[in-house]
């Protein structure tokens, strides 16, 4: 629906060379040049291309002010294309707003424009052409029409704040919150998350320290056999001494701590078989066992 | 690594989830809070607002002034409404007041006073004008602004600068009064 108007000025553009030889073209393109009514906009687009090293003249350049009672320039932008094949190429994009209240079909003009261009020294005028359009009215001379001949439209009634979009936030926002909650509970062992079969290094790090809170001989005895238990959970059988070797076949994760497990082991066969917790308590000192707990149950959470 | 960092990121994670639940949690009561404010003051309570409301409640206590003839109070309201941002809000706000003032003229002009009403129709066409700026496909505010321009011409000379209306204008408003006089004796 664009229309191309840029036949004339080509015209003038060729009679006068010597003038406006660094003016390669200026063509502007408009919708459709009927049909305008009160308020609306209308978009014209010149293109403009320069022989280099001309420039367009940022100073030339509307700006956006009312041009006559009925018609205000409401914005004007210009693109910058660099050169290509030796012509500077310009957009030059332009908003109006027609305000005239026509009793009938009428011709209106937007005036043309008189930019410019310079190479550092030489100004050459670009005269970019008017524009003319029927602007058609939105009511009847003499009202016709049944009811009163100057009913306004009515008012726009108060509407409240949406609320859907703070509301949906909220349920998102909590759902997520719930979400991260619960994967921060598996990862750590909370709740019924701890007292999984599959971890029970976790359950068994707490009753460790809970045990050695109490500093007598038989905690330190309940503190390796909750550690035992979490062994023989962990590998689905009983685990002894013997055992150790397959046990760190089965879950090679855990062979990191080898040198620590076989202490334990030795400190509870003291403690457990030889009746000597001292000895076992000098094996593995409580302190130890803890940060040994602590590092079965990384282990055992893939956080090691 | 990436197992070592899962901790920490979930803990960041639920920390923004529960600052961002709390946030919509606050927006929500204070939007709840000023919605039944506007419907208060729609079911016609004379409600005072604060120029730091939000543009809707400030738009219903507009509204209830524009429709009880308190134009002079409504006046500010629309320029707070207009540096609130809120495009469609500040629309209707031109638009509604630019109506009250309309109104008011054509029930002067019925009563044939004229002098008070050219100055509302001026008023009025503005704030049509200013609507339209915003939103240049308002249908209802190009109609009633032809309709306030066919009461008071727009004049070339005038709409340059001019604050005085030339008497002309005032004579020239009967002639484009089309339906006006209506069984006038």
């Amino acid at each position: 629906m664009r229309t191309r108007l840029a036949a004339a000025l080509l015209l003038a553009t060729l009679a006068t060379p010597p003038a406006q030889a660094q003016v390669r073209s200026v063509e502007l393109y408009a919708p459709r040049p009927f049909g305008y009514v009160i308020g609306d906009a209308i978009a014209l687009t010149v293109e403009i291309a320069l022989d280099p090293p001309f420039v367009l003249d940022a100073a030339s350049l509307p700006r956006p002010r009312a041009l006559d009672y009925w018609l205000d320039l409401r914005e004007a932008r210009l693109t910058d294309h660099g050169v290509s094949a030796g012509t500077h190429r310009y957009t030059l994009d332009l908003v109006y707003q027609t305000l005239y209240a026509p009793l009938e079909p009428k011709r209106l003009a937007i005036p043309g424009l008189a930019l410019a261009a310079t190479d550092g020294g030489r100004r050459v005028a670009i005269d970019v052409p008017a524009w003319s359009f029927l602007s058609s009215p939105l009511r009847e001379i003499v009202s016709t029409g049944a009811g009163a001949p100057m009913a306004l439209r009515p008012d726009i009634e108060p509407r409240p704040i949406a609320t859907a979009g703070a509301l949906r936030g909220l349920v998102a926002s909590t759902l997520a919150a719930l979400a991260a909650l619960a994967l921060l509970a598996w990862r750590m062992g909370w709740g019924p998350f701890g007292r999984r079969q599959r971890r029970p290094f976790a359950g068994a790090s707490r009753t460790v320290r809970a045990a050695l809170h109490a500093s007598s001989s038989s905690a330190y005895r309940a503190a390796l056999l909750a550690l035992h238990r979490a062994f023989d959970a962990t590998a689905g059988k009983r685990v002894l001494a013997e055992d150790l070797p397959a046990f760190f076949e089965a879950h090679p994760a855990f062979r990191a701590t080898e040198t620590e497990v076989c202490r334990l082991f030795d400190a509870s066969r003291r403690a457990f078989f030889g009746e000597d917790a001292a000895g076992a308590q000098g094996e593995l000192p409580a302190p130890d066992l803890v940060a040994l707990a602590r590092r079965l149950r990384a282990i055992e959470r893939g956080t090691a | 690594m990436r197992r070592r960092l899962a901790v920490p990121l979930i803990l960041l994670v639920l920390g923004a989830s529960l600052a961002a639940a709390l946030y919509f949690a606050v927006r929500l009561g204070l939007d709840r809070r000023d919605n039944a404010l506007i419907a208060s003051i729609t079911a016609g309570h004379d409600l005072a607002t604060d120029p730091a409301d939000p543009a809707a409640l400030l738009f219903a206590r507009l509204h209830f002034l524009a429709t009880r003839d308190r134009l002079d109070e409504a006046q500010p309201l629309v320029q707070q409404i207009a540096a609130a941002g809120d495009r469609s809000v500040a629309v209707a706000a031109f638009y509604d007041l630019a109506n009250a003032r309309l109104r008011a003229a054509i029930a002067h002009l019925e009563a044939n006073r004229i002098d008070p009403a050219i100055p509302l129709v001026r008023l009025a066409k503005e704030g049509y004008r200013r609507a339209l700026t915003l939103d240049p496909g308002f249908w209802d505010a190009k109609y009633n602004l032809d309709i306030a321009m066919r009461l008071v011409r727009d004049f070339p000379q005038l709409d340059t600068e001019g604050e005085e209306i030339p008497p002309e204008a005032a004579k020239r408003l009967w002639t484009d009064l089309p339906g006006v006089p209506k069984g006038l004796p």
